[in-house]
């Protein structure tokens, strides 16, 4: 052999799967190397090149990608881009990011070479195969994301009959019917023939606020240039019209004869339906690598939901739904890996999942509850469970928690009784330190597995919270730590410095506010909801907190979680990293007006919490 | 200054020494090289036909030192064709100088069986054919391959030539800044360009080494370059 073959010879041996062959085919395939060197910059095939060919960088940097330039991988020196192999896939383009000099084989000479050697031709065939799912996952992706919008008629979604009024309806009677009937929307007509249309906002903006006599037939409020739809539409085309015009409320016709009506919430319980189709397709995933592609869509989904005007309250549920769905694929996976459990357990989700108000990619905090049954030597099956179940949920953009809680970590992966034991402590002997890291504890629910181990821990905790001043002075103490951002002037009190300079922190400043104070209202009275909304809705009326407060807390975290929600998808939408810092000028003089009031509320209720110590 | 001339370049144009030669020449290697008409100056370079080159001998003097190896490789469509690599051994008389013999790493028994000269000669002038002969530092490549010719058909062909070295030089010239001669240097140039080591003073590893410098040097240039503004 030429020395300078040699050389090359090596080079190409070293690589897998080639390094499977014998030096002699080795030798063999480099005489059918061509070399080529491509400037940066430069799509593949090089110039002149038009077979269909295998390339081995010998030097520089390839990255290919979809026809809309989404990064798909790179390949480095010594790797070998398959993408032409199997016929140039007009899905894919390939470009050098370096000056690059390349290997070039053409593969039909190539497979006729290794023709014997059936495991370095399934290496690619695989790969394009591979390739093949990738791009099918793709379509899928949109499929499932667009759903039915585009597909469907409006006579899917409509509502009929529309409740109609005369003109010379009162406002009173008009408010009374729209109550009654649970409408937020009526519309005038006179025979069958619309006129105009009245919702809550209009009798809120041109009758109270403008002190009008409800006496007042209610033609004199109503929007009379009203916009409507033919229901030969598609549900895309009205959620389009209803997007540019502001509304909420599209009336529906057939031949101008008024139909029924659409609303945005229709469109978004059909929205909703994209987190089950996803929680579905997570269900059929068969390995790790499927549900880390499912993984890319969350994102993609929370954007779309806050796009669409959806609730951060249904956002979150759905985003805690889909990490649920995951979880629960990846213990299905494990336990078929491992067999079944040796005792009785259950996987539970803690913080935010648990509360159900999880955003795309949070952190996992989870833990293990393993029946009192459970022997020294069943450890390693839940040691080997948590482990392959953190794993996943970490190659699906679920950071692993930086506090550790996790159920890989033995501390969290314990018996009922030991759990019992846990909460005993915190209870009884609150250190206000311990407590600050394990407030994440008293929002637990059960993700898979026996619910009643965690049920029960959690009544009998629930029964000494509400006995123990001690525990929830010490409790409201830490949640009053954080307090939202209100100044001397009533103005905002910004971050002064590092990365995030002049935001305003919504989640240290205003949401976990409300979501501790939300906390102990429950732990002081009982109640077992770990959702905040939940949570202030059942105090409301106890002696921890008024009916009026919990509404206005409500208010306010519902205020503060949409903000959070449209800052985050704004910055997905941009390819940022979500975060919780918010430039204040990014929202509008009357979102500010909001938001101060948001935090008043939360200092008052901090206030008189304070009053309680 | 002479040599731009139009009228020189058609008295002195390596196509027309082609052509005046081959009515000489006696039938055998020499005239089958000689038969093949070169590419034309304007030829455009994806569609030169170049045959990188590499000598390795016993010294610079062509004369009095010998050759001891030949490396080539074809260059076409901006592809290096390792199927066309051709490496061998020459079985020249003498014994090698020690001194020598730790550059190119060829031994007297490896020399020994080698091929002989007018083989190995014949061999090149066969793939050289049509073709521009591409060397880094022409000057060892053109003696040593004129005096072989010289000794053995008795007359020594023209040999138009792109020299990556003269290539590389015009561009340092330009940019009327000093620089080291170590700077032209073939295993220099191609880092500048980040290739990979190579074995050098292996004839074809050299010959393969000058080939990928030219593309970089070609794809650098970027506008699409004729045979005119390569050749020497």
């Amino acid at each position: 052999m030429d020395s300078a073959l040699t050389e090359i010879s090596e080079f190409v041996q070293a690589i897998p799967p080639l390094d499977l062959l014998p030096s002699k085919l080795i030798e063999q395939i480099v005489k059918e190397i061509n070399i080529c060197y491509v400037r940066r910059g430069q799509l593949l095939p090089p110039q002149g090149i038009s077979d269909e060919n295998i390339y081995i960088l010998r030097k520089g940097a390839l990255s290919y990608a979809t026809n809309d330039n989404e990064l798909l991988g790179k390949y480095g020196e010594g790797d070998i881009c398959t993408v032409f192999c199997l016929g140039n896939d007009e899905h894919i383009k390939v470009s050098t990011d370096e000056d690059t000099l390349l290997y070039s084989i053409c593969y039909k000479i190539f497979a006729q070479l290794v023709n014997e050697h059936p495991d370095v031709i399934a290496f690619f065939h695989q790969t394009s195969e591979q390739r093949l799912n990738k791009k099918m996952l793709q379509v899928n992706e949109d499929a499932i994301l667009n759903s039915s919008l585009l597909n469907s008629s409006i006579a899917n979604f409509y509502h009929s009959p529309v409740v109609t009024v005369a003109p010379e309806t009162s406002i009173q009677q008009a408010a009374i019917l729209m109550t009654e009937r649970g409408f937020s929307c009526l519309v005038i007509a006179q025979n069958n023939n619309p006129l105009g249309i009245v919702t809550d906002k209009d009798i809120r903006r041109r009758c109270v606020a403008q002190g009008l006599d409800i006496s007042q037939p209610v033609s004199k409020i109503m929007t009379s240039d009203m916009t409507t739809i033919d229901i030969k539409n598609n549900a895309y085309d009205a959620l389009m019209m209803m997007t540019q015009k502001h509304i909420h409320h599209l009336p529906v016709t057939a031949n101008n004869q008024l139909k029924g009506m659409v609303t945005v919430t229709d469109l978004m319980n059909n929205e909703g339906q994209n987190a089950v189709n996803i929680t579905s397709v997570i269900h059929k995933a068969k390995s790790v690598s499927e549900l880390c592609e499912i993984s890319k869509m969350i994102p993609k989904l929370q954007i779309r939901m806050a796009k669409l005007g959806t609730t951060a309250d249904h956002v979150g549920k759905s985003i805690s739904a889909i990490t649920m769905a995951f979880t629960i694929r990846l213990i299905e996976m494990a336990e078929k890996l491992l067999g079944p459990a040796p005792v009785p357990y259950a996987w539970l989700a803690a913080g935010s999942q648990a509360r159900q108000e999880q955003f795309a990619h949070s952190d996992q905090d989870n833990a293990l509850i393993i029946s009192n049954n459970m022997q020294p030597q069943h450890s390693y099956w839940f040691k080997d469970l948590a482990t392959f179940v953190s794993d996943g949920l970490a190659s699906c953009g679920f950071i692993y928690c930086p506090g550790e809680v996790m159920a890989t970590n033995e501390k969290w992966c314990q018996t009922q009784s030991q759990w019992s034991k846990y909460f005993a402590k915190w209870i009884n002997t609150p250190d206000p330190k311990a407590l600050l890291h394990c407030s994440v504890f008293f929002d637990l629910s059960t993700v898979y597995g026996d619910s009643r181990l965690l049920d029960e821990v959690r009544m009998k905790m629930l029964q000494t919270t509400q006995r123990s001043t001690l525990f929830i002075a010490h409790l409201s103490r830490n949640a009053l730590n954080l307090r939202p951002p209100l100044g001397f002037f009533r103005d905002f009190v910004l971050i002064q410095d590092g990365e995030n300079k002049a935001t305003l922190d919504l989640k240290h400043n205003g949401i976990a506010p409300i979501v501790d104070l939300a906390r102990i209202y429950a732990l002081s009275e009982g109640i077992a909801s770990v959702n905040t909304i939940e949570r202030l809705q059942q105090a409301a009326g106890t002696p921890s907190l008024t009916k009026a407060s919990a509404a206005n807390l409500i208010d306010a975290y519902e205020f503060l979680s949409m903000l959070r929600m449209e800052h985050q998808a704004k910055k997905l939408q941009q390819g940022e990293q979500p975060n919780n810092y918010l430039p204040p000028k990014e929202i509008s003089k009357l979102e500010r007006e909001h938001l101060k009031d948001a935090f008043k509320v939360i200092k008052t209720m901090q206030d008189s919490r304070q009053s309680t110590l | 200054m002479l040599n731009h001339h139009p009228l020189t370049r058609w008295i002195l144009g390596y196509e027309a020494q082609r052509k005046r030669m081959l009515k000489k020449a006696s039938h055998g290697p020499l005239r089958d090289f000689l038969a093949v008409p070169f590419p034309a100056l304007n030829t455009p370079f994806e569609q030169i036909p170049i045959l990188a080159v590499d000598f390795e001998t016993t010294g610079l003097d062509a004369i009095a030192d010998k050759l001891l190896s030949v490396g080539c490789v074809d260059l076409f469509h901006h592809q290096i064709k390792l199927g066309s690599s051709y490496h061998e051994i020459i079985n020249s008389k003498g014994r090698l100088k020690a001194d020598n013999v730790t550059i190119h790493q060829i031994t007297d028994d490896q020399k020994d069986q080698g091929k002989p000269l007018a083989e190995v000669i014949e061999q090149l002038l066969k793939r050289l054919a049509g073709k521009v002969m591409l060397v880094h530092f022409s000057r060892i490549e053109r003696q040593f391959l004129r005096q072989a010719c010289l000794e053995l058909y008795g007359m020594a062909p023209p040999l138009p030539m792109i020299d990556t070295l003269v290539v590389a030089k015009k561009r340092l010239d330009k940019r009327d800044v000093a620089y080291d001669p170590s700077e032209l240097r073939l295993s220099a140039l191609r880092a500048n360009y980040g290739f990979p080591d190579h074995y050098a003073h292996n004839a074809l590893n050299d010959a393969i080494a000058t080939a990928e410098l030219l593309l970089a040097q070609v794809n650098e240039r970027g506008e699409n370059m004729t045979l005119r503004q390569l050749i020497l």
